[in-house]
C-alpha cells in the first residue's frame, strides 16, 4: 500500500506521456471491445433463438409449397400447431422504402407458433378484419403509420383484377422477440392474400411449426420430413435456431480478420508503451539511484516500474471497454444483441495487465540492475 | 529562400541522428504498419467483390428488369421477353436472330464439400443462346446441356466447393433426376453458376414468366436508343440498364456494409497510430532541447525548426504505409473469403495502396503537429541555462 503514492508519483512525473499513453491504451481496448461485443451480439441471436419453432419449408430452397401439406403436418405426432406462411416485397411510396408483406392464417392462438407478441384486443381485430395488417414497431416509426392508416403497398404480386398495388388496413402492432428476424415486415391475412392474388393460388412459401414438447422438436422436426421423403414435395425441417446457426456460419470468416486486427493493435501498442517507458526510466534515473540509496531494494524497485505499467494498462483498458458500452445503445440499432457479457470484460482487463507487465518488463529490469554511482551521476 | 535553406539543413539533420532514438521512431512506424495494414487488407474485401463481380461486365450487354422485382424476384411474361427482341440496336447472331436470352433464375441448395454445410447455387434456365450471349462462357469438360433432356453445365467454381456437381452426377431438383454433362469457365466469377434450357426448368416448376432477359447490343452507344425505344413501347413495362449498374446495384449494400466496418475499424487504428506518433516526437522534440536551443541562439528561425519536425514525422510515417501495404498483399492478396455466403478473392490494388498512404501522411501530420510546435515555442534561454 505504502508504494501507492510512489507508483502515483512516478506516473505524473510526465504528464503528457503518460496521459497520451493512457490514451493509446483506451482507443486500443476500445477497439477491441466493439470488435468482441459484435461477436458475442451474433451469438447472443444464436443462442435466443427458439428452439422449439420449426419452420417446414422445400427441402431444395425456398420453392413454393402446396397447402395440401397442412392437414398431414397436423397429423404429425407432436405437432400442436401449424400454419402457412406466405412472404412477398413491397414497397411503401418510393422504391427505396421496401418491406416484407407475411401472410399468416389468423386461426385462434396462430401467434404461438411465431415469436411475435400482440395485444389480445389487437389480435382479435387483426382476425375480423380481412385486409388487416399488424405492423412492427420498428416500421410504425420508419414510416410514421398509425392503427387506422389504409396503406397502398407496390408489389410484383398481382392481384385477381390486374393491379398489383395492395392496400391493408392498420390495426396494431407487434414486437418480434427473435433477435435475428427482419423488423421492416407486416403481418396480413393468408386466406384474403390467397383468394385475391392471380397466380401461386393454394401455395405457400413455408410452414410454422409449434411442437407440443420442446424437448421433443428435433424429433418432430425429423417426423415431418420422414412423412414427405420420396414425394413429390419434399421438406426440410428446422428450428429458428438452426437457421440463425447457418446465419452464423456464413459470416464465420470475419472471425479469422477480427483476430488479425487484434493482434496487430496489439503488437503496436506494446512496442509503442514499451518505448515510451524506457524512455521515461532514462529520464528518471538519478530519481532511481536515491532510492535505493535511501534503502530500496532492486527487487521494490523492479516491482515500482511495473506497477506503473499495470495501473496505466489496467484503468485504460477499463476506460476504453467502459467507453465502448456507452455506445452499445446506440450502435444496437444498427448491430442487433450487441452485448460485452462479464467474462469478455475480465479477458479484456487481464490481457490488459499482462500486456502491462509484458511493456513495463524491460524498464523494469534496467532500473533494477541499475548501478547507484552511475545512476547519481546521471549516466 | 533563407527559410528552405535552414529547413533542410535541420531536416537532414535531424534524420541523421536517428540512430540514437530508435525506439520513437520504430514506435511510429509500427503504428502506422499496422493501422494502414488493417485498413487496406480490410477494404480489400471490398475491392474484390466489387473487381470480381464487374470484372465480366461488358459495356454492350444490357439487362431487362420487371418494374417491381429485380434477380430471382423478377416476373416477366413471355409475351414482353418475345417483344424484347425486336427493339433496335440489338446485335445479331450469325444466323442473323438477335441475340436475347431470357432466363429463370432459381435459388437451390447444394452441400459444401466436406463439411457438407447447406449453402445456395444459382440455376438459370436460359433460352437458346446462351453462348453468343457471353462469348466469355467456354466448356472445359464435357458438353453443352441438351434441352429437354433435365441436363445441367456447372462452372468450375461448383465443382470446387460443392459436392455432387462432377460430370454425369445426377441431382435431384424438384423431384426429377437432372445430369451434370459440362463444366465450364466464365471469365474471373468464382462463384457457382448453373444453366440448363428455360422450358424444362419453367415446366418442372410449373412457371410462367423470365426473372429477367439479358442481350447484346451493337455498341454501347445504341443504349440510349434501346432504352428511348423501350419507353415508348407501352406495352413493356420494364427497366432496361447496363451490366454493370445491375450488378453494382445488386452489390451496393453489401460493399456499402464492408467499406463501413473497413473506415471504422481503420480510423480508430489510426488515432491510436496518432497518439503513439505524437508521444514518439514529443520525446524525440525534448531529447533535442539543447540542439534546437542551440540553433535559435546562433540564428534558425522558429517556423524552419517546426516544419523540420513535421517534415520528419511524415517522413517516418511513410515507410510504415509501404510496410502495410506490403504486408497486406502478402497476407491477404488473392485469399479466397466467403462472409455473408458467397465468396470472392481480396484484392489489394494500387487504389488501395494510395488510400493507405494517404492515411499514412494524415498520422504523420496530425501526430507532428503539437511537437513541432512545441519545439518552435521552446524558450531558448531557459533550455541553454540547462547545459
Amino acid at each position: 500500500m505504502k508504494f501507492l503514492p510512489l507508483i502515483w508519483a512516478g506516473l505524473w512525473r510526465k504528464r503528457g506521456r503518460t496521459i497520451l499513453n493512457f490514451l493509446q491504451v483506451t482507443v486500443a481496448f476500445a477497439l477491441f471491445a466493439v470488435l468482441q461485443g459484435v461477436k458475442t451480439g451474433a451469438e447472443n441471436a444464436v443462442a435466443a433463438a427458439r428452439g422449439d419453432l420449426l419452420v417446414v419449408h422445400d427441402a431444395q430452397g425456398f420453392h413454393p409449397l402446396p397447402l395440401g401439406l397442412l392437414a398431414a403436418i397436423k397429423a404429425v405426432p407432436g405437432v400442436q400447431r401449424a400454419i402457412p406462411v406466405e412472404i412477398f416485397g413491397a414497397t411503401y411510396q418510393k422504391p427505396t422504402q421496401p418491406l416484407a408483406v407475411v401472410a399468416v392464417t389468423p386461426e385462434a392462438g396462430w401467434e404461438r407458433a411465431f415469436t411475435f407478441t400482440v395485444s389480445p384486443q389487437q389480435l382479435a381485430a387483426f382476425a375480423r378484419t380481412r385486409t388487416a395488417a399488424l405492423m412492427s414497431v420498428e416500421i410504425a416509426k420508419r414510416y410514421g403509420w398509425h392503427v387506422g392508416d389504409h396503406v397502398p403497398l407496390l408489389t410484383s404480386t398481382p392481384q385477381m383484377n390486374g393491379s398489383t398495388t395492395w392496400t391493408f388496413d392498420i390495426v396494431g402492432t407487434y414486437t418480434d422477440t427473435d433477435l435475428g428476424g427482419n423488423r421492416i415486415q407486416i403481418l396480413v391475412s393468408y386466406p384474403y392474400v390467397d383468394e385475391a392474388r392471380f397466380g401461386g393460388k393454394g401455395t405457400t412459401h413455408h410452414f410454422n411449426v409449434a411442437v407440443a414438447d420442446a424437448r421433443q422438436a428435433v424429433a418432430v422436426a425429423e417426423r415431418i420430413d420422414r412423412r414427405f421423403a420420396n414425394s413429390a414435395h419434399e421438406t426440410q425441417t428446422e428450428s429458428l435456431r438452426e437457421m440463425a446457426q447457418a446465419q452464423l456460419q456464413s459470416i464465420g470468416d470475419l472471425n479469422f480478420l477480427i483476430r488479425a486486427i487484434v493482434s496487430a493493435v496489439l503488437v503496436a501498442l506494446l512496442f509503442a508503451t514499451a518505448t515510451s517507458m524506457i524512455q521515461s526510466v532514462r529520464e528518471r534515473l538519478p530519481e532511481i539511484a536515491v532510492l535505493k540509496t535511501v534503502g530500496f531494494t532492486d527487487w521494490v524497485v523492479f516491482l515500482l516500474i511495473l506497477g506503473e505499467g499495470l495501473v496505466v494498462f489496467v484503468s485504460a483498458a477499463a476506460a476504453g471497454i467502459l467507453l465502448a458500452s456507452a455506445a452499445f445503445p446506440f450502435a444496437a440499432e444498427f448491430v442487433r444483441g450487441i452485448s460485452m457479457p462479464a467474462s469478455m470484460i475480465v479477458i479484456g482487463v487481464a490481457s490488459a495487465a499482462l500486456a502491462g507487465l509484458l511493456s513495463a518488463a524491460i524498464p523494469a529490469l534496467l532500473s533494477a540492475r541499475l548501478r547507484v554511482a552511475a545512476g547519481l551521476a546521471g549516466r | 529562400m533563407r527559410f528552405l535553406r535552414q529547413f533542410l539543413q535541420l531536416l537532414l539533420m535531424n534524420l541523421a541522428g536517428f540512430r540514437q532514438r530508435l525506439g520513437p521512431v520504430l514506435t511510429i512506424l509500427i503504428g502506422v504498419t499496422c493501422a494502414v495494414g488493417a485498413l487496406v487488407s480490410m477494404l480489400a474485401m471490398g475491392s474484390g467483390v466489387r473487381r470480381q463481380a464487374l470484372g465480366d461486365a461488358r459495356p454492350d450487354r444490357v439487362v431487362f428488369t420487371s418494374l417491381e422485382g429485380q434477380g430471382s424476384q423478377g416476373s416477366i411474361p413471355r409475351e414482353e421477353a418475345a417483344a424484347v427482341r425486336s427493339l433496335p440496336g440489338i446485335r445479331r447472331g450469325l444466323q442473323g436472330q438477335p441475340i436475347v436470352v431470357s432466363q429463370v433464375i432459381l435459388p437451390l441448395q447444394a452441400r459444401r464439400r466436406g463439411t457438407g454445410k447447406r449453402t445456395f447455387y444459382l440455376l438459370l434456365g436460359v433460352s437458346p443462346g446462351l453462348t453468343e450471349l457471353v462469348p466469355e462462357l467456354h466448356l472445359t469438360d464435357g458438353r453443352m446441356f441438351r434441352p429437354g433432356l433435365h441436363e445441367l453445365i456447372a462452372s468450375n467454381a461448383c465443382v470446387r466447393q460443392f459436392s455432387d456437381f462432377g460430370l454425369g452426377d445426377k441431382r435431384d431438383i424438384h423431384g426429377n433426376d437432372w445430369t451434370v454433362v459440362g463444366h465450364f469457365d466464365s471469365g474471373q466469377s468464382q462463384n457457382c453458376v448453373v444453366h440448363t434450357d428455360d422450358e424444362t426448368l419453367m415446366a418442372v416448376f410449373g412457371r410462367n414468366t423470365y426473372s429477367q432477359v439479358t442481350a447484346l447490343l451493337h455498341s454501347p452507344a445504341d443504349f440510349a436508343a434501346l432504352r428511348a425505344a423501350l419507353q415508348a413501347d407501352p406495352a413493356l413495362h420494364l427497366e432496361v440498364r447496363l451490366e454493370a449498374e445491375v450488378i453494382a446495384a445488386e452489390f451496393k449494400e453489401f460493399t456499402g456494409l464492408l467499406n463501413f466496418i473497413s473506415y471504422f475499424i481503420g480510423t480508430i487504428m489510426a488515432l491510436g497510430a496518432i497518439l503513439g506518433a505524437v508521444n514518439s516526437l514529443y520525446s524525440i522534440v525534448d531529447s533535442r532541447r539543447r540542439e534546437s536551443a542551440t540553433l535559435r541562439a546562433i540564428g534558425f528561425g522558429p517556423a524552419p525548426i517546426s516544419a523540420a519536425v513535421l517534415c520528419e514525422s511524415i517522413l517516418f510515417a511513410l515507410p510504415g504505409a509501404v510496410l502495410g501495404g506490403i504486408l497486406a498483399w502478402l497476407f491477404f492478396d488473392g485469399m479466397s473469403t466467403s462472409p455473408l455466403g458467397f465468396t470472392f478473392q481480396l484484392s489489394v490494388t494500387p487504389r488501395l495502396a494510395e488510400i493507405g498512404i494517404a492515411w499514412s501522411l494524415a498520422i504523420g501530420l496530425l501526430g507532428g503537429l503539437l511537437p513541432a510546435l512545441r519545439a518552435a515555442r521552446m524558450p531558448v534561454s531557459a533550455a541553454l541555462r540547462e547545459v
